[in-house]
């Protein structure tokens, strides 16, 4: 009788004791990580404090051409170009990654043209901050304070994020103070867009606005996954489009602008186009995503790595790539002397391979926004008899120049051009108008860049 | 029994206690196989405490397909071929039946379908209806990613959703919202009843998938019906529920059109002036307010200040039902409506028409 009331009774609490848990869990819907009611509240005091922003002011110097038209007014004597000067202002958001150091992160665009750059920290403390260095190509400068007690974010490997996982962004909209927008990535390795010459988004519905430039985009566990820098805006304000620049491409540009002053570019030296399923299928390939390699610079990285042309690269330190895009976005940050392990797909079969990445101005292959600003949106590349456009965006300056992909720059003004090397050193003491003399399907005509 | 007995006694059965909760509480959870946060949240990473979606994108997202709607000038037929309209798309069956906006392939003279994994179809339009802003196209290929698909459990308000589409042609794109209104799934439904969402939806979401946490399809994203117009941003998005979109998809597939029943009749509910002034015993039924002059009622002589109050003998509570009914019954179907005239009850045989 005692027996079977002691097990009775150990039932009944070992019961009691089992429901317990449910009971409470069926009170509160969700529970997220043991804690009692989902806010992002505690991970965000730990965070928002390395989030500051960034105040700068400077003088636009712009020279309008006086258009033809009107010269009849003023007389022949008039002046062809009018240089105007404006004082400017702007905001943004930048993010310390360095509390010993004081480094802090923005957005080149933030920056760009600033004389003086104030740093309005979380505390309230307001401190003039040092440009270190900064990289036009992929929108990043760094920056650092002397100050005291800061507070810097860990960065997340963001090549570890997928899409679905929340998001939140941490910035300075509007002037109006740090605010905090959650959402989720929408989108991961988005290129193409034709807002930066290179190009690896992560896509994100949480509220970016102006002011949020330079802004973290941060994990639930409040680690850096990327920093917040364009949006698609056609009514002007947020649509729930984001795009942020990933934590790693942001690693390796700030350990280059350390090191050097600036991004060493690295260069791997292949051209190629994004594998799609077709491609895929006449190459009898399982994997439908990698960047496709159609030819290889002779005496490039690549070409002392034993990269062929028809050799499909499908990853990046094991890291898998989508495209052709991600591809060069990735290796273009990662700097000059990097060694790279390549995965490849060549007759079926996979393989690695290291390249160890050239350095930029010695290759042949560029980003044209650097050698002269009408020339930006297209890619260069050494061809035999001059400078080949391999890839042009859509709406950028080079297209609206009239450039097509495939034109091979052959001189400028009178100058022939053989190679790169020439074209820059060329358009950097012209000034005024260029008429750029190409070939195009085997005959030669001159453009005029304004 | 001593005291000391019974301190034993008690010791005992907490001990024994203890052990067998700690049992369950071991065993319940590797027996639902279940996380405590159960389908809402995929945990990951070693505290467990980072939270995706990405379970239920990847379920999903690759039957979310891009559409190009091209249209061919007839008087430069050389520049033919410039893209008209952009959208998105749900393929439901691995028949390659596609559900998509009636805006997206409107006025589209070639339908192109992209999939996620690259591969590009030309399509053919099934069939569409207007009033819905649904179309449904085909298109041929072997082993066709399907999107999961939830009938039974209606959306309600507050429900996590996530939209997927290709928003101005920049890549499959996924954003994320809670339910903040439901609809209707009745025949007669017009975008007002749709679902509506917070979730991000642009120009090119349309057609697109409204999936729940789980991945399963809940309604079809139509941008077309904005708040303020093009561009999005206000939070205020709508959706086509699925079990409407399902059912229409099913009338489409079988006729090529939908086929709605109409009863020329414009109907209000009644309010409580009326029902006195009309000398109703309650607020059911419908008070007719207008008759179209060529219409099935008319030719039935229904007349205004008439009150519906059954259709083919089942009770009318409200404009919705009776409104829902009619469009259901196929053109030509004689029915009873039973109505009060002058606080006088009459059964009315009705041949209903076809909407147009």
């Amino acid at each position: 009788m005692k027996t079977k009331l002691s097990l009775l009774s150990a039932a009944l609490l070992g019961a009691s004791l089992m429901v317990m848990p449910v009971v409470s869990q069926a009170a509160i819907p969700l529970a997220v990580g043991g804690q009692e009611l989902p806010s992002l509240a505690p991970m965000l005091e730990k965070t928002t404090p390395a989030v500051v922003a960034v105040a700068v002011s400077g003088t636009h110097v712009s020279k309008q051409r006086l258009p033809d038209a009107f010269r009849y007014f003023f007389g022949p004597n008039a002046p062809r170009e009018q240089v105007q000067e404006r004082p400017f202002k702007g905001l943004g958001s930048g993010v310390i990654i360095d509390a010993d150091k004081g480094y802090i992160v923005t957005n080149n665009h933030v920056i760009d043209g600033a004389d003086e750059i104030l740093i309005g920290l979380h505390d309230g403390r307001e401190i003039e901050a040092k440009l270190i260095g900064a990289d036009a190509e992929s929108d990043i400068a760094l920056l650092q304070i002397k100050a005291k007690n800061l507070v810097a974010l860990k960065r997340a490997d963001s090549d570890e994020l997928r899409v679905g996982d929340f998001a939140v962004a941490i910035g300075n909209p509007f002037g109006l103070g740090q605010t905090v927008t959650s959402g989720i990535v929408s989108a991961m390795g988005r290129s193409g867009l034709g807002i930066e010459m290179l190009e690896n988004f992560i896509q994100t519905d949480a509220a970016i606005n102006s002011g949020n430039s330079g802004g973290a985009l941060v994990n639930l566990n409040g680690e850096l996954i990327g920093i917040n820098t364009a949006i698609v805006a056609p009514g002007g304000g947020n649509v729930g489009i984001g795009f942020a620049i990933p934590a790693n491409m942001v690693n390796n540009l700030v350990e280059q602008i350390i090191e050097h002053g600036e991004v060493r570019r690295g260069v791997l030296g292949v051209s190629g186009r994004d594998l799609d399923k077709a491609l895929a299928e006449g190459f009898g390939l399982e994997t439908q995503h990698g960047g496709f390699v159609n030819e290889v610079m002779p005496d490039s990285a690549a070409d002392k790595a034993g990269i062929k042309a028809g050799d499909i690269i499908i990853s990046v330190n094991d890291k898998p790539i989508k495209s052709f895009q991600e591809l060069r976005a990735k290796v273009a940050t990662m700097g000059a002397g990097a060694k790279v392990k390549l995965g490849l797909i060549r007759d079926g079969d996979k393989e690695t391979v290291t390249a160890i990445l050239g350095e930029a101005n010695q290759s042949s292959e560029t980003a044209a926004g650097a050698v002269h600003p009408m020339l930006a949106g297209a890619t260069l590349e050494n061809v035999k008899r001059g400078v080949e456009i391999t890839e042009i965006a859509q709406g950028s300056p080079a297209a609206a120049s009239g450039l097509l992909k495939g034109d091979i720059i052959v001189g400028i003004n009178r100058t022939r051009i053989d190679d790169l090397k020439a074209l820059k050193a060329e358009l950097k003491d012209v000034s005024g108008v260029v008429a750029l003399k190409i070939l195009r399907d085997g005959n030669s005509l001159y453009l005029v860049l304004r | 029994m001593t005291l000391k007995d019974t301190a034993i006694y008690i010791g005992k059965a907490v001990f024994f206690g203890l052990i067998m909760a700690g049992v369950f509480l071991i065993l319940t959870p590797l027996l639902t196989g279940q996380d405590s946060n159960g389908n809402l949240f995929q945990s990951r990473g070693k505290q467990g405490i980072e939270l995706s979606f990405s379970h239920a994108v990847r379920r999903a997202a690759p039957a979310v397909v891009n559409i190009y709607s091209l249209s061919i000038d007839q008087n430069q037929p050389l520049n033919s071929g410039a893209l008209q309209g952009l959208g998105s798309g749900v393929i439901m069956s691995k028949a390659g039946y596609i559900l998509t906006n009636y805006h997206v392939i409107k006025k589209a003279d070639e339908i192109v379908v992209a999939l996620q994994d690259g591969r590009k179809f030309t399509s053919e339009v099934v069939g569409s209806d207007p009033v819905t802003d649904l179309a449904v196209l085909k298109i041929e290929g072997d082993s066709l990613p399907i999107v999961p698909i939830n009938l039974e459990i209606p959306a309600q308000v507050g429900d996590v959703v996530l939209a997927i589409g290709n928003p101005y042609n920049l890549g499959q794109t996924i954003t994320q919202g809670i339910i903040s209104a439901t609809g209707r799934n009745g025949l007669s439904s017009r975008y007002l009843d749709f679902l509506q969402t917070d979730a991000a939806i642009n120009a090119g979401n349309s057609g697109g998938a409204l999936i729940d946490t789980s991945g399963q399809l809940i309604g079809i994203n139509t941008a077309a019906f904005q708040v303020g117009g093009e561009g999005g941003g206000h939070g205020i998005n709508f959706a086509i529920p699925i079990k409407l979109a399902h059912s229409i998809m099913g009338k489409l597939i079988k006729d090529g059109r939908v086929i709605r029943g109409a009863l020329g009749i414009t109907g209000e509910p009644i309010n409580p002036v009326m029902a006195q002034i009309l000398n109703l015993p309650d607020l059911t039924g419908v008070l007719i307010t207008d008759i179209d002059r060529q219409g099935p009622a008319a030719f039935a002589k229904l007349r205004p200040s008439d009150v519906i109050t059954k259709f083919n003998d089942e009770v009318v509570p409200g404009v919705e039902m009776l409104m829902d009914r009619i469009a259901e019954t196929p053109p030509g179907t004689k029915v009873t409506m039973t109505i009060i005239r002058n606080g006088q009850y009459f059964d009315v045989p009705v041949t209903i028409g076809e909407s147009i």
